[in-house]
C-alpha cells in the first residue's frame, strides 16, 4: 500500500466513524419502564421481559396475533401428555460468536426450573411460570426433551416467557455479569445500558433469522434499536410529539386524539389480556344473596361507560375470558335495565336500596366513580374508597380467610391468553386472587379437570361450561378487557402491537 | 470548631441512625402487602413454588429475625439485595445517585443566583411594583405543582420551539466515560464540548422546575431578612457615616442578612438529594427519587431501608454543614 493509499484509508475511515450517526437508521422506543436486570431467568416484570426479548430469543414465541410459533425450536412434538419433545435449528449463534446447542437449552431451562437452579441455592423467580417441569433431558444432539410431574396444557403457551442463554458464559461471567450484560440469539444485541435512563442496542449481524412463521425471516431492518426510560405519560407524548421517539407504549386514552391529530404521528391499539371486574364480597353483609348481586349485574350499562370514559378502546365482557383468550364464547348478557334492578333489590329485601363502600386504586378512581353513580341510580348507593395497589390485594385476596369489604373494582392479567391463568386463581375456592369470596365445588372440579385436559376441543368445551355456571352465579361483575393503545411515528414500518404487552423489534423498519 | 465537637457531633449521629433503621424497618414490615404476592403478580402459582420465592426473599423468617440480620449486615454497610434488580441495593442505589445530586446542585445555584439578587432588590425597593411583583411570583413558585410547570416547559420548549430535548441525561450518541458520575464534569474531562453542551441541555427544564419552589423560598426569606437587617442601628450608622449606599448594602447589611438564607438553603438542599420523585419523573431523569418510590410500591424492602437511611445521613450532615456556614458568616456563633 502506498503512502498516498493508506492516507485516503485513513480519511475514508475517519470519515465513516464521524458520521454513523447521521446514516444509522434508529427506532427509538419511549419506554414507562427501565429493565430490572438483563438476566432472562432472574427477574419477574413484564416490562423487563420486552426489553430482554429483542437480544435474547426463546424456543417458542408469539407472532402479533398470539399465535405460539417455533423460534429458536424448529419444531415441537407432544410424546406423551407429560413428554414434549423440542428440534432445535442449527445455525443458531450467540452474540459472542459460539454456536447454541442443546447443552445451552438444558441449562437454561434447569436454571429456570430447579430448585437453587441459578446457583448459591437462589431459585429462579420465574420458575413459576414454568409449571410442573420435572426434567429437561438431552435427546440428541439437536432434540431437548421436557417432562413435567403431571399433565400441563399450556406449556406452549408459557414457553415464550423463557429466553435461552448460554452455558459456557453464564458459568464464565456469574449471575452478577449475567445480571448486567447479555450474551443472547436476539437480534439485537447490547451496546450500553444507561441504568434507569435508557438500553441501546444494535443490530446483530450473524441473526438466523428468527421464527419462520413470522415474515421477513433474516437480520434485523434497523441499525440500533433504544428503549429510552419515560415514566410520565404525558413527557411520552412530548416526545413522541417532537419527534425523539418511535415508538411510545401506554398512551392514555385522553391522548389519543393530540397523538392522531398531529401530522406525523398515528395510534395503534390492540385487545389487550387484562380482564377487569368488581369483586362483590360474596361471605359480607348484602353480597351473600345473589339476588343483590344480580341487581347490581343489571345496573351497570358498560357499553356507555367504555364509549364515554375509556373512549371505546375496551371490549365488553360478560365472563372472566377476554374475546381473544382460548375457550371464550358467547354469553348469556345482563343488559342495562334500572327498573328490573330495583325490582331485585326489593325482592332482596331492600326496598330503599342499600348503601356499600367500593374499593379502588387510585389509577381508577374515575372508572370506579362512574360505575357507582350507576349502581347508586339503581339503589346501591356507592361510595368509592381508594387506596393503594399491594393494601388492597392484602384486604381482598386472603385466600379463605375471612375478609371486610362490600366491593373490589379490580382487574387480572391473562398475558399467556389461557383460561388457566385467569380463570384458576380468580374463581376457584380459595384461590390466590379469589377477591370475591367464591366457592363451587362443581367449578374447582371443572377447572381442575380442565387445566389438564389435553383434547383442545374439549379443553375449550370444559372452559365454556365454566364461564355459563360463573355467568349464573355472578360473583363478579365482569366488566371489559381494555385495548393496549401505543402511539407511533408515521415513519415507523413493518411493526404491529401485540397483545401480550411486547415490543419486538426485529421486523421494524424506519423510513 | 474543635475536634472534640467534631466527634461529637458523629456520635450525634448513631443514635439517629439506629433509631431510622427501626422506624423505617417495622413501617415496611407493617405496611400492608406482601411482596411476594405483588411479585407474582398475575399467576397461577403452586404453594410449594411460593414458598422457595419467599425462602429466596428472606422474607420465610420471622420479622424480629429478619431486622437482626438487616441491622447486622448494615453496620458491615451490606443493604442486602433488591428484590427485583437481584443485585446489592448499595450498588442499585449508587448507580442512580451522580444523576440525583447533579441535577440537585445545579436546582441549588439557579435557585441562588435567581433568589438573592432577587430578594435583595424587593427588599430595597420595598412595596415597589417590583416588591409586588417578585412576591407574587414567590407565592406562584411555591405553589405551581411541579408536575404540571415541567410539563408546560416540556410543551414550549422541546415540543413547539424544539430547543431543548424531552428527556434523559445525555443524547444516545454522546460517548462519555464515566469518572465521576457527574455528566458535566466527565464531558469536559474528556474534553467533549459537544457532549457537554447536550449534557447541560438536558439539564435544564429539570433544574428549573426542581429550582423554582426553592428559589421562591430563599427569595421570600432573603426579602425578610434583608428588610429585618436594613432596620438595625448599624446600617443606620453606616448611612450616617456617608458611606456609599451600595457599600452599606453588600458590605454591611448582606453579610448578616444572608445568614438565614444560608441555613434555608443547607436543609431545603438535603429534600432536593432525597431526589425528587416529580421531576425525575417527568422528565425521565434517571435519579434516586424515581427508584425510591418505585420500589415503595413494589414493596422492594431493602432498597427502601437503604435508601432512607441514605437520607438520614445527608441530613444530618447538612444540618451540619448549616452549622459551620452560621460561624463562618457570623463568627459570634460558637458551635
Amino acid at each position: 500500500m502506498t503512502r498516498l493509499q493508506k492516507l485516503l484509508t485513513a480519511s475514508a475511515l475517519a470519515l465513516c466513524a464521524a458520521t454513523p450517526a447521521a446514516l444509522a437508521a434508529d427506532l427509538t422506543v419511549g419506554f414507562t419502564l427501565d429493565a430490572d436486570t438483563l438476566d432472562p431467568a432472574n427477574h419477574r416484570k413484564r416490562e423487563t421481559e420486552t426489553i430482554i426479548r429483542n437480544m435474547y430469543d426463546g424456543l417458542l414465541t408469539r407472532d402479533s396475533s398470539m399465535k405460539v410459533v417455533p423460534e429458536i425450536a424448529e419444531s415441537i412434538t407432544q410424546v406423551s401428555p407429560t413428554e414434549y419433545d423440542f428440534k432445535l435449528r442449527t445455525g443458531v449463534k450467540f452474540h459472542d460468536g459460539s454456536d447454541m446447542t442443546a447443552e445451552d437449552v438444558k441449562f437454561t431451562l434447569d436454571r429456570i426450573t430447579k430448585d437453587g437452579g441459578m446457583g448459591d441455592g437462589v431459585t429462579s423467580p420465574r420458575q413459576g411460570l414454568m409449571g410442573p417441569v420435572a426434567s429437561v433431558d438431552i435427546v440428541s444432539d439437536d432434540t431437548v426433551r421436557i417432562t413435567l410431574s403431571e399433565p400441563w396444557p399450556i406449556l406452549p403457551a408459557m414457553l415464550p416467557n423463557q429466553q435461552i442463554v448460554s452455558k459456557a458464559w453464564v458459568e464464565k461471567v456469574g449471575n452478577d455479569g449475567v445480571a448486567t450484560s447479555e450474551n443472547g440469539t436476539g437480534p439485537f444485541k447490547l451496546v450500553e445500558w444507561r441504568k434507569g435512563d435508557a438500553i441501546i442496542m444494535e443490530r446483530f449481524d450473524d441473526y438466523y433469522g428468527g421464527a419462520a412463521d413470522i415474515a421477513p425471516v433474516g437480520k434485523a431492518c434497523v441499525d440500533r434499536v433504544i428503549f429510552k426510560v419515560i415514566p410520565e405519560s404525558a413527557s411520552r407524548v412530548a416526545a413522541l410529539l417532537a419527534g425523539d421517539v418511535d415508538i411510545i407504549n401506554e398512551l392514555p386514552p385522553f391522548s389519543v386524539a393530540q397523538v392522531k391529530n398531529n401530522e406525523n404521528t398515528d395510534v395503534l391499539t390492540v385487545n389487550g389480556t387484562r380482564s377487569f371486574f368488581i369483586a362483590m364480597n360474596m361471605q359480607g353483609e348484602f353480597f351473600d344473596d345473589p339476588k343483590v348481586r344480580e341487581a347490581a349485574a343489571h345496573a351497570i350499562d358498560k357499553d356507555l361507560i367504555i364509549d364515554r370514559i375509556l373512549g371505546g378502546n375496551a371490549a365488553r365482557i360478560d365472563g372472566i375470558l377476554s374475546p381473544d383468550a382460548f375457550g371464550s364464547s358467547e354469553l348469556p348478557r345482563y343488559d342495562y335495565d334500572l327498573e328490573k334492578a330495583k325490582a331485585l333489590l326489593a325482592e332482596a329485601g331492600y326496598p330503599d336500596g342499600l348503601d356499600v363502600t367500593m374499593d379502588v386504586e387510585g389509577a381508577f378512581k374515575d372508572t370506579a366513580e362512574a360505575v357507582a353513580s350507576l349502581l347508586t341510580k339503581a339503589g346501591i348507593r356507592t361510595k368509592v374508597e381508594v387506596g393503594e395497589g399491594a393494601q388492597l390485594v392484602d384486604k381482598w385476596r386472603t385466600k379463605g380467610a375471612p375478609k371486610t369489604g362490600d366491593m373490589y373494582f379490580t382487574s387480572w392479567g391473562n398475558g399467556s391468553l389461557d383460561p388457566f391463568d385467569i380463570f384458576t386463581p380468580t374463581h376457584r375456592t380459595n384461590d390466590r386472587g379469589n377477591s370475591a369470596g367464591y366457592s363451587n365445588p362443581e367449578l374447582d372440579a371443572l377447572l381442575d379437570t380442565a387445566a389438564v385436559e389435553m383434547d383442545t376441543e374439549k379443553r375449550a368445551a370444559m372452559y365454556h361450561d365454566a364461564e355459563m355456571m360463573i355467568n349464573a352465579d355472578i360473583p363478579y361483575l365482569y366488566l371489559w378487557v381494555p385495548q393496549d393503545i401505543y402511539g407511533v411515528s408515521k415513519r415507523l414500518k413493518g411493526w404491529k402491537p401485540s397483545a401480550d404487552s411486547r415490543i419486538n423489534l426485529h421486523d421494524a423498519c424506519i423510513e | 470548631m474543635s475536634l472534640s465537637k467534631l466527634l461529637e457531633r458523629i456520635a450525634q449521629l448513631l443514635p439517629v441512625l439506629l433509631g431510622v433503621s427501626v422506624i423505617v424497618f417495622v413501617m415496611m414490615a407493617l405496611t400492608p402487602g406482601d411482596p411476594v404476592q405483588i411479585m407474582i403478580g398475575d399467576q397461577s402459582i403452586t404453594p410449594e413454588q411460593e414458598a422457595e420465592l419467599r425462602r429466596g426473599l428472606g422474607l420465610d423468617r420471622p420479622m424480629i429475625e429478619r431486622f437482626f440480620i438487616f441491622l447486622g449486615n448494615a453496620v458491615q454497610f451490606d443493604f442486602g439485595e433488591s428484590f427485583y434488580h437481584r443485585r446489592p441495593v448499595g450498588d442499585v442505589i449508587a448507580e442512580r445517585l451522580p444523576a440525583t445530586i447533579e441535577l440537585s446542585l445545579v436546582a441549588l445555584i439557579v435557585a441562588l443566583v435567581t433568589a438573592i439578587p432577587l430578594g435583595v432588590l424587593a427588599a430595597i425597593r420595598k412595596n415597589s411594583i417590583f416588591d409586588r411583583i417578585a412576591t407574587v411570583g414567590s407565592l406562584l413558585g411555591v405553589s405551581l405543582p411541579g408536575f404540571w410547570f415541567g410539563i408546560l416547559l416540556l410543551m414550549l420548549f422541546a415540543v413547539h420551539l424544539h430547543i431543548l430535548p424531552v428527556s434523559g441525561r445525555i443524547g444516545f450518541d454522546a460517548e462519555v466515560r464515566m469518572v465521576t458520575g457527574f455528566l458535566l464534569i466527565d464531558t469536559l474531562l474528556a474534553g467533549n464540548l459537544r457532549a457537554f453542551g447536550d449534557a447541560l441541555a438536558h439539564l435544564i427544564l429539570p433544574a428549573i422546575t426542581l429550582g423554582l419552589p426553592m428559589t421562591a423560598i430563599l427569595m421570600r426569606v432573603t426579602r425578610t431578612s434583608m428588610l429585618e437587617v436594613l432596620r438595625q442601628d448599624y446600617v443606620t450608622f453606616a448611612d450616617a457615616k456617608g458611606l456609599s449606599r451600595r457599600r452599606v448594602l453588600f458590605r454591611h447589611a448582606l453579610k448578616n442578612a444572608l445568614i438565614p438564607t444560608v441555613s434555608v438553603a443547607a436543609i431545603e438542599t438535603g429534600s432536593l438529594l432525597g431526589g425528587n420523585m416529580i421531576v425525575e419523573t417527568v422528565f425521565g431523569w434517571p435519579g434516586l427519587g424515581r427508584l425510591v418510590v418505585e420500589s415503595i410500591f413494589l414493596r422492594n424492602y431493602p432498597l427502601v431501608q437503604a435508601a432512607v437511611l441514605f437520607y438520614a445521613v445527608t441530613y444530618v450532615l447538612l444540618n451540619f454543614i448549616a452549622d459551620l456556614l452560621y460561624t463562618v458568616l457570623n463568627p459570634r456563633v460558637k458551635l
